[in-house]
C-alpha cells in the first residue's frame, strides 16, 4: 500500500514538475528508518521522493524560514507534500499573509499517522538497520538482530494518537482517498485534561521536573513552522532583554510561556517541538492546553480556514463575560 | 463619602505589581489617592499607556520570578482612549488567566479588572479585595527559585 502511494507520488510530481521550481517532500535519510526533507528541484531527483509512516517531519517551515526553500521563479510555484497536519500549519501561514496560495501547489497527502521514531528505537533495540519494509500495518525492520515485525499502531507518534485532521484540509491535488479520522474533538485533549485532574502543585512539580531538562537549545523553536522570528526571537535578543544566558528553572519556565503564549490561537498542534526535543519533555502538551482555552473561550480553532483571522490578532465589542 | 474598607495589615512582605493604564486606572488610583481612601500598600503600580501594551509575558515573568500578585487594570471595554486597545487586552489577559494554573501557577494570582479615572472608590474595593486574596494565598511558591544567582564557576549550575 505505502509503495503504491510512493509511486503515486513520483507519477504526481512528475507531470507537475515542469509549473513547480521546487518540490518538497520527504526522501531516505542516513539509514532506512530515518527520512530527511527533500527538495526536489530537477526531474532526476523525483525518484528519491519517498511518502511512508516514517516521512516525520512538517515541512511548512521551510517556506517561511531561513535555511528554506528559494522564492519560486517567474510564473512557477513550488510544490510541497503536506499531511493533515502539515495543511493546517500551511492555512496559518496563509492567514497571517506570510505564504501566498497562488505560490504553492499543495500536494496533499491523508495520512494514517507517523511513527514516533525516537520511542521505537528505544522500546525496540534496533541498532544497524539494514532495511525496512513497511506491509499494511507492519513494519518490518532487518537489522543486525534479524528481522523484527513492528506493528505500526503500537509506536505511533502522540500527536497522531490524538489526530483530528488526518486529510489535508487545503490540497491541489490528493494522492489518496481520505481517511478517518482517529479522535474526536472531545478526546483529543486527554492529555491535557489527565493533567489537570491533578491538583496545583502536582502540576507544578510536574513542570518544574519537566521544564528543568531542558537545554534551551530552542529546536523547538526552530522547528515550529509557525515561530518566525528567527534572529529576532525574544528569547534570544539583547534589547529587549527577556532572558539570559542562565541555567536556572525560571528562565526555562519563562522560555517555554514565552513559546507558547507566541502560538496562543495559532498551533496548528502539528507535534513539531515535541518530536525535535532532545530532552523528551512533552511541549506540545502547553500549546494543547492554550488550544483548549481559545477553543472554549474563542470557539475557534487554528489552521482551517484561510479566510478567518486568528482570535488574538482580533477583537470583538460584543463578546460579553470576558 | 465611604470611608475606608479596613485593609488587612501586612502581616508578610507580600509584592503585587499593578499594571495601569495612563487614562483611566492610574487615574482612578490617583482620584483614591486624592480622595484618601485607604488603600494596601503591597501594591507597585507599572504605569502604561495602554492595557493593550500588556504583553501576557509582562504577567507571567514575574509571577514565574516570585512575585506574589499581578494586577493589570484599564478603561472599561468601549471606552479604551485608544478606542480598541483593551478590547484585544481582554482577550490576551483571559487565555493566559486560563493558562497560569496548567502550568502550576495559581490563577488566582493574577486578576484583571476595568476602572475608569473618576472611580476612585472602585479602584480601592479592587485593590484591597486583590490585596486581600494575594495575602490569603500566601507567598508565591516560587518565590526564591526566581532570583537570580550568581554563577560561581563556568560549569555551576545557578539554581
Amino acid at each position: 500500500m505505502e509503495a503504491s502511494a510512493t509511486t503515486r507520488l513520483h507519477q504526481e510530481v512528475e507531470a507537475s514538475i515542469g509549473r513547480l521550481s521546487t518540490v518538497l517532500g520527504w526522501g531516505a535519510g542516513y539509514d532506512p528508518l530515518h527520512m530527511t526533507p527533500l527538495f526536489v528541484r530537477s526531474p532526476e531527483d523525483i525518484a528519491r521522493l519517498v511518502w511512508n509512516p516514517l516521512c516525520v517531519q512538517n515541512l511548512t517551515g521551510y517556506l517561511v524560514k531561513s535555511p528554506g526553500v528559494q522564492p519560486p521563479e517567474e510564473g512557477k510555484k513550488i510544490g510541497i507534500c503536506v499531511r493533515g497536519c502539515d495543511s493546517r500549519s500551511l492555512v496559518a501561514l496563509i492567514q497571517e499573509k506570510l505564504i501566498s496560495r497562488e505560490n504553492l501547489y499543495i500536494i496533499g497527502i491523508p495520512c494514517r499517522g507517523t511513527v514516533d521514531i525516537r520511542r521505537l528505537m528505544n522500546e525496540s533495540g534496533l541498532s544497524n538497520i539494514r532495511s525496512v519494509r513497511i506491509e499494511k500495518d507492519l513494519l518490518i525492520v532487518d537489522d543486525a538482530n534479524g528481522a523484527h515485525n513492528l506493528p505500526l499502531e503500537r509506536f505511533l507518534a502522540r500527536r497522531c494518537l490524538r489526530c483530528r485532521h488526518p486529510n489535508p484540509v487545503i490540497h491541489d491535488v490528493l494522492l489518496d482517498e481520505p481517511v478517518t479520522p482517529r479522535t474526536t474533538a472531545e478526546d483529543a485533549y486527554r492529555d491535557v485534561e489527565s493533567l489537570e485532574a491533578q491538583s496545583l502543585d502536582q502540576r507544578r512539580a510536574f513542570w518544574s521536573v519537566e521544564l528543568d531538562r531542558c537545554l534551551r537549545c530552542y529546536a523547538c523553536r526552530n522547528a515550529c513552522p509557525l515561530c518566525i522570528c528567527q534572529n529576532r526571537c525574544i528569547a534570544e535578543t539583547r534589547d529587549p532583554r527577556w532572558l539570559t544566558q542562565r541555567v536556572n528553572l525560571p528562565e526555562k519556565f519563562l522560555y517555554h510561556f514565552i513559546h507558547a503564549l507566541h502560538l496562543a490561537g495559532r498551533c496548528t498542534e502539528c507535534g513539531e517541538c515535541e518530536r525535535v526535543c532532545p530532552m523528551e519533555i512533552p511541549v506540545t502538551l502547553i500549546k494543547e492546553k492554550l488550544n483548549q482555552i481559545t477553543r472554549d473561550l474563542l470557539h475557534y480553532e487554528a489552521g482551517l480556514d484561510p479566510e478567518a483571522v486568528p482570535p488574538l490578532l482580533t477583537f470583538n465589542p460584543a463578546e460579553a463575560g470576558i | 463619602m465611604v470611608q475606608s474598607v479596613p485593609s488587612p495589615a501586612p502581616q508578610t512582605s507580600i509584592r503585587i505589581i499593578g499594571f495601569l493604564c495612563n487614562w483611566c486606572s492610574y487615574g482612578g488610583a490617583d482620584t483614591a489617592g486624592v480622595c484618601r481612601f485607604k488603600q494596601p500598600t503591597d501594591l507597585r503600580v507599572v504605569r502604561i499607556p495602554c492595557t493593550g501594551r500588556v504583553d501576557p509575558l509582562f504577567v507571567a515573568k514575574p509571577l514565574i520570578y516570585g512575585v506574589d500578585g499581578v494586577l493589570v487594570s484599564g478603561c472599561h471595554p468601549k471606552d479604551c482612549h485608544y478606542a480598541v486597545g483593551n478590547l484585544y487586552a481582554r482577550r490576551r489577559l483571559e487565555v493566559l488567566k486560563n493558562f497560569l494554573s496548567f502550568m502550576g501557577i495559581d490563577k488566582r494570582r493574577f486578576d484583571y479588572a476595568w476602572v475608569s479615572a473618576s472611580e476612585g472608590q472602585r479602584w480601592q474595593q479592587v485593590v484591597s479585595d486583590f490585596s486581600e486574596r494575594i495575602h490569603q494565598l500566601g507567598p508565591n511558591p516560587l518565590a526564591g527559585k526566581g532570583i537570580p544567582q550568581p554563577v560561581q564557576g563556568p560549569l555551576t549550575r545557578a539554581t
